[in-house]
Parts: structure tokens; C-alpha cells; sequence
């Protein structure tokens, strides 16, 4: 009782990384109808940003505002520069332009910086646990549980309560409707990109809050399982990122906790068995966005 | 006047041809390496070492004082078919002497085109035991290579007393795979037991199932032994910390880098494998200060050492051979014995071409890694690749 317990807290933590991955490729397919591969790279733009306010010896809160901001900006250059030139492409054009954009920062990185990894010191109580009755809470994953709802909560405020939210919302569903109201594509797109920057600002500390490292390839894995848990959801569905987000997270951990010894290098044939199920079930994903679109 | 032209052309180019011909004793070393991707963190630190120890060789006059070594270095972004690619065209030009990455699978790939043209062939710090006998008798390691590295370990931890040993373990690749595997079987040769064995993805990063389990581990291991580095080192080390395991760990030289010492406390009392350690007064600690006044910063990894060691073995090797005739300069190569490097020394002769070196032994101190014993490992320990 004590492990499965133990796990379910390992897959929520997980999953709500995996949550706010998707998030971010969702909030700008959403719109644009790009899946941004060069969505991990703003991660390691970020954890530079950690690397770097940490050199100059920033306590670890600024650091954290430094790697959001980082991201944030770089989200919106690859925007400006790269994205924005192609925006009358296809969704191929514009799929590979991301795959581009990727591999020109990522040999920045490694020429420019480092190709070794960078070390990110991290708060010493960062190893520490916390006991909640029989529980033994990590605090790595306790911080990712409550910024992943953190963000989550600040997400839907944005969308709901604000008008550039609204129009993102509207942009979602009917793009030219939305410019007939007066509303500037630019600027709900550039808004979309730093929504997303944002996103993969906070999934960044937390990412590098496991791993105390950043190096110029690190946001390749993310970005995959990010891909994958947007297409359980639904691509270009909100909602539907985050249930993709949860439900990749936890199958990851139950099968890596409950396979039988000789299965567990398999795992990820598992996991991606079970999401073939899944789309088999729900072609469109778990919540498709209400203008179903396929990439 | 056209065709006066074209005579003057062609006669330069007859000069030019003779010029090369003249400079005939100079030598060719092509490096099909991996300067971006997944191998730059390794590949990188590496040639920046080779290359200065060419430099000095060189200034020195060459090769044995008399070969100027000619570089053409490759690109093969970390991908098979363009280490293949590099490897052929480098081939084409007819280099003497090749080196390939710091990884099995490019080294073998590589070493199957040069094996055949008897181009005597070096991988940087590609690990894996199996990589001289997959290609033959033209390919060569020169780091120290799992089994013995495994078998240092093993030792170690039996004599440290420890009983039953928790290993973690990656199929993805050779290293992460094999490293472990090898420890084990030592280790069980030397009377302890295996408690427990987790498996994990490269790259995956989170740990935290697998850490519940050895959590759960009753009783806890004397110690975890894995051949885990960046970044799921890390990542794993962190995680087991904040599960409150207090197992010590064994590593390999994968996590010989400035990012684990980085990790501050919970990074005390792993002990690792290291090619070299930088003690005060060393060869190594003057090459570093060395490297450092020549580049303005100190080396990130061994790796530097490891890369500007080879060239000195080639010397070594030239001056035995006479020449740098292909099949001349590989039985001197397999022959060299207690060549000194800067980290010990190296010797092939009686190896299957994965030289025997020391190896040292250290753990990590309040971010400091202090040497625990420098040894070549006992051959009759060593496992078959």
C-alpha cells in the first residue's frame, strides 16, 4: 500500500511535467497549427539562464525568474526570426522550419557555450524529504505538484479573465473570424509564443531540479514525450495537453514500477503500445479541441 | 593566349605537385570524430588535447623528430553514416594513420573501412573491449576499457567489506550496460552477491519508480554499483538522496566531470573510476595548468589528457617502427609496452589491442575528488569481453 501510494505521488509529479510540455506545444498548434520542435530548445535556453544567474551567484528564486524570462524571450525571437517569415507555409513547411530552428540552437549551444553539461547548483534542501504519515514526499516532486497547479491556475486566469486570453481563445477556433474583429494576428501570435516560452520556462527549473545539469541536448527527450502526451490528448486541445500530459506520466511509472524484471527495458515499447490502444479508441485523442485538426 | 595561360596554370600546379612531393615526410593523421551531437561533450575535449600535443610534437620536428603530422579533421556529428562517409574519404586521401570517436559503434563502423586499407586506427575513448576484435588488427583503444575499469571496482568493493551490492543498469548502450554486468560477475567471483538490478532509459531522467524500489529493499544494499552519467546520473543520485536512501554508490568514469561535484553535499562518498586524477605535483596537474595558460581555461574533463596522450603514443610507436608504413607502425603499436602518458602507463603488448593502463580510484569529498589508489587492474580479475 505504502509503494503504490509512494508511486501514484512519483506519477502525479511526473505527469504534470509532462503536462505542462504538451501544454506548451498545444497553446501554440492551437493557434498556428506549427508543432514546435524547437520547444525543448527554449528549455535549455532556460536552464542556461539558471547556469548563468547561478555563476553570478543570484539566489535560486532569481534564477528561476531569469530561466522563465529566458524562455520567454527566446520563444519570442524564434517567433520573430524564423516562424513569422514562414507563416504562409504548409504545416510541413512549418514543421520543418522548427526542426531547423532546433538544430541551428543546439549547435549554438555546443560551439557557443559548452558541449560539456553545465552544472545547476541547486538549494541543498532540494535532496531533503518530507514525511506526510507514511508518505515520503521528495521535494523535487512536491515542487513540481504545486507549480505544475500553480501554472495551470495562472493559465486558466490568462485565458478566461484576461481580453488578449480571449482572443487567444477565439484564435483558437476561427483565426480569420478573429482578425475581422480587429484584433492584431500578430500580436495574438507573439502572445501565443510567450505563453509557451513560459511554460517551458517553469518545465525547465523543474526538469533541471532532477537532473542539476543543463546541457546543449537536453531538450530533445522532453520535447518527444511532450509530442506524445499532446497527441493522447487531442492536438491543439488545452485541456486535452494536460490529460495527455497526466495520462503519459502515470503509465510511464506504473509500468516502470509494476513490469516484471525481465520486461522493464521494454518499457517504453509498453508505453507506446498503450498509446496506440488509446488512439485506436480515440482517434482524435482523449479531449480533441472543438476544430479537430490533425498534424 | 588562352592556352598560354593554361600552360602557366598547369605549370604551377606541376610545381605545387612537386612541392607536396618534396614535403614527403610529412604524415597524415585524419580524425573522423564528432565535434556536435550527442559525442561532442566527449569528441570535443579530446581533439582539443590532440591537437596541442601535435602542436608540440611538431615543434619537436614530428613524428619520431622527423614525420611533420599533417591533421584533416571530419566532422561526423555523431551519426554512423557520416562517421562511415569521413572514414571513407579520408581513406581516399590516403591518411596514415586515423582516429574515430569516443564511441564503439562509429569506432567499429569507422574501423571496417580502414582495417581493410591497413590504416592503423585509434578510438579517442571509446570504452567497450569488444571494439578491436569486432574490427581487427588495425584498431586499437587507448582509454581504459570497461572490463577492466569493472574489474577495479569489484575489487575495491569486496575488499571495502561490502556483501550485496544493488546494480542499475541501461540496455541503450554498450557502457551502461556492460560495465555493470562486468562488476558483476567479478564481484561475484570474489564471494559477494547481487541484491537487487534496476534497468532505466538514457535520458529519461526520472527515476523515482525505480528508486521506490530500492527504497523498499529490505535489507538496504551495502552499496549501488551503475555505469549511469549525465544527465540520469544525476537525476538518479538526486532522487534516491530525496527518498532517503543513504546506500553508497560506485560509478564509473562516466561521471568524472565538474557536474557531479557540482551537486554539492549529496554528491560525498561516491566513489568512481577515473582515467587520471589531477593530484598536486602530478604530470596530470601540470598538463592542466599547462592547458589552462595555453586556452585560458582549465580542462572541463580527463578527456583532454586522454586525447593529447594519443599522439605520444603514436610517437612512441613511430620510433619503434622506423616508419610510417601501415603494417610497420600497427606491430609496433601492439607491441608497445609502459609507454609513460600522463596519467601512468600504457602498454599493448600481450592485449588484444584495448591497452592496460592505470586506472585510478577516487570519491568525492565537500565537491573535491581525492585519489583513493591508482592500479592497473590484476589480469587473472579482468572478465572476457
Amino acid at each position: 500500500m505504502d509503494v503504490v501510494l509512494q508511486q501514484i505521488v512519483n506519477a502525479i509529479s511526473l505527469g504534470g511535467i509532462y503536462a505542462l510540455l504538451a501544454l506548451g506545444l498545444a497553446v501554440v498548434f492551437s493557434i498556428v497549427s506549427l508543432v514546435n520542435f524547437a520547444h525543448g530548445e527554449l528549455m535549455t535556453v532556460a536552464g542556461y539562464g539558471m547556469f548563468f544567474a547561478a555563476a553570478v551567484s543570484l539566489p535560486f528564486p532569481f534564477a528561476v525568474g531569469i530561466a522563465v524570462l529566458f524562455a520567454i524571450i527566446a520563444a519570442l525571437l524564434t517567433e520573430r526570426f524564423a516562424f513569422r517569415p514562414m507563416r504562409k507555409a504548409d504545416a510541413t513547411g512549418l514543421l520543418l522550419t522548427s526542426f531547423a530552428v532546433s538544430a541551428i540552437l543546439r549547435v549554438i549551444f555546443q560551439n557557443g557555450i559548452s558541449a560539456r553539461p553545465k552544472p545547476v547548483p541547486l538549494p541543498s534542501g532540494f535532496a531533503g524529504v518530507i514525511d506526510i504519515g507514511f508518505l515520503h514526499i521528495g521535494i523535487v516532486p512536491l515542487l513540481s505538484i504545486v507549480m505544475t497547479a500553480l501554472s495551470l491556475a495562472a493559465l486558466i486566469l490568462f485565458l478566461n479573465r484576461t481580453t488578449l486570453g480571449k482572443a487567444m481563445r477565439a484564435a483558437a477556433e476561427d483565426f480569420q473570424v478573429l482578425r475581422l474583429m480587429g484584433i492584431k494576428a500578430n500580436r495574438v501570435i507573439a502572445v501565443a509564443f510567450a505563453v509557451s516560452g513560459a511554460l517551458a520556462g517553469v518545465a525547465a527549473v523543474l526538469w533541471i531540479a532532477q537532473r542539476g545539469s543543463v546541457d546543449p541536448l537536453m531538450g530533445f527527450v522532453p520535447v518527444l514525450k511532450a509530442f506524445v502526451a499532446a497527441v493522447i490528448g487531442g492536438l491543439g486541445s488545452l485541456t486535452g495537453a494536460v490529460a495527455g500530459g497526466f495520462a503519459l506520466g502515470i503509465l510511464e511509472v506504473l509500468f516502470q514500477a509494476f513490469l516484471p524484471d525481465a520486461a522493464l527495458p521494454f518499457r517504453d515499447a509498453f508505453v507506446l503500445g498503450f498509446v496506440i490502444l488509446i488512439l485506436i479508441w480515440r482517434p482524435d485523442g482523449l479531449i480533441p479541441a472543438p476544430v479537430a485538426r490533425r498534424s | 593566349m588562352k592556352n598560354f595561360r593554361f600552360a602557366v596554370l598547369a605549370g604551377a600546379m606541376g610545381l605545387a605537385g612537386l612541392t607536396t612531393a618534396a614535403a614527403a615526410e610529412d604524415v597524415t593523421i585524419g580524425l573522423a570524430t564528432a565535434q556536435t551531437g550527442g559525442l561532442a561533450y566527449a569528441d570535443q575535449p579530446s581533439l582539443a588535447g590532440f591537437k596541442m600535443a601535435v602542436d608540440e610534437i611538431n615543434v619537436a620536428g614530428g613524428l619520431a623528430g622527423k614525420y611533420k603530422i599533417v591533421l584533416d579533421i571530419k566532422d561526423t556529428r555523431t551519426d554512423t553514416a557520416a562517421t562511415v562517409q569521413a572514414a571513407q574519404e579520408l581513406v581516399a586521401e590516403g591518411v596514415k594513420v586515423m582516429i574515430t570517436p569516443c564511441d564503439a559503434d562509429p569506432s567499429i563502423a569507422a574501423g571496417q573501412i580502414s582495417q581493410p586499407a591497413q590504416i592503423p586506427t585509434l578510438t579517442f575513448c571509446g570504452t567497450t573491449p569488444t571494439i578491436t576484435e569486432a574490427v581487427g588488427d588495425y584498431m586499437f583503444g587507448t582509454y581504459p576499457a570497461d572490463n577492466g575499469q569493472a574489474a577495479l571496482l569489484a575489487d575495491y568493493a569486496a575488499k571495502k567489506g561490502y556483501k550485496n551490492i544493488y546494480i542499475l543498469k541501461s540496455p541503450d548502450s554498450a557502457y551502461t550496460l556492460r560495465l555493470p554486468e562486468y562488476f558483476e560477475e567479478v564481484f561475484k567471483k570474489k564471494g559477494g552477491t547481487i541484491e537487487g538490478e534496476g534497468t532505466y532509459t538514457m535520458g529519461q531522467q526520472d527515476f523515482a519508480a525505480e528508486v521506490t524500489k530500492i527504497k523498499a529493499l529490505n535489507p538496504q544494499p551495502d552499496a549501488i554499483m551503475t555505469a549511469a552519467y549525465e544527465p540520469d546520473f544525476p537525476a538518479f543520485l538526486q532522487q534516491l538522496r530525496g527518498a532517503g536512501v543513504t546506500a553508497p554508490i560506485i560509478g564509473s568514469d562516466g561521471i568524472d566531470s565538474p557536474t557531479i561535484t557540482g551537486l554539492g553535499a549529496i554528491a560525498n562518498g561516491i566513489v568512481h573510476t577515473t582515467a587520471g586524477s589531477p593530484v598536486e605535483g602530478s604530470k596530470l596537474a601540470a598538463f592542466y595548468d599547462k592547458f589552462k595558460e595555453k586556452t585560458g581555461a582549465a580542462p572541463e574533463t580527463v578527456y583532454v589528457a586522454t586525447g593529447y596522450e594519443i599522439p605520444y603514443i603514436l610517437d612512441a610507436a613511430v620510433r619503434a617502427a622506423g616508419s610510417v608504413d601501415g603494417p610497420a607502425l600497427r606491430d609496433a603499436l601492439a607491441n608497445l609496452k609502459d609507454v609513460e602518458v600522463l596519467t601512468g602507463k600504457v602498454t599493448y603488448a600481450g592485449t588484444s589491442r584495448m591497452p592496460i593502463r592505470d586506472i585510478t580510484i577516487v570519491e568525492i569529498e565537500d565537491g573535491k575528488r581525492k585519489p583513493i589508489l591508482t592500479a592497473m587492474p590484476d589480469p587473472a580479475d579482468v572478465p572476457k569481453p
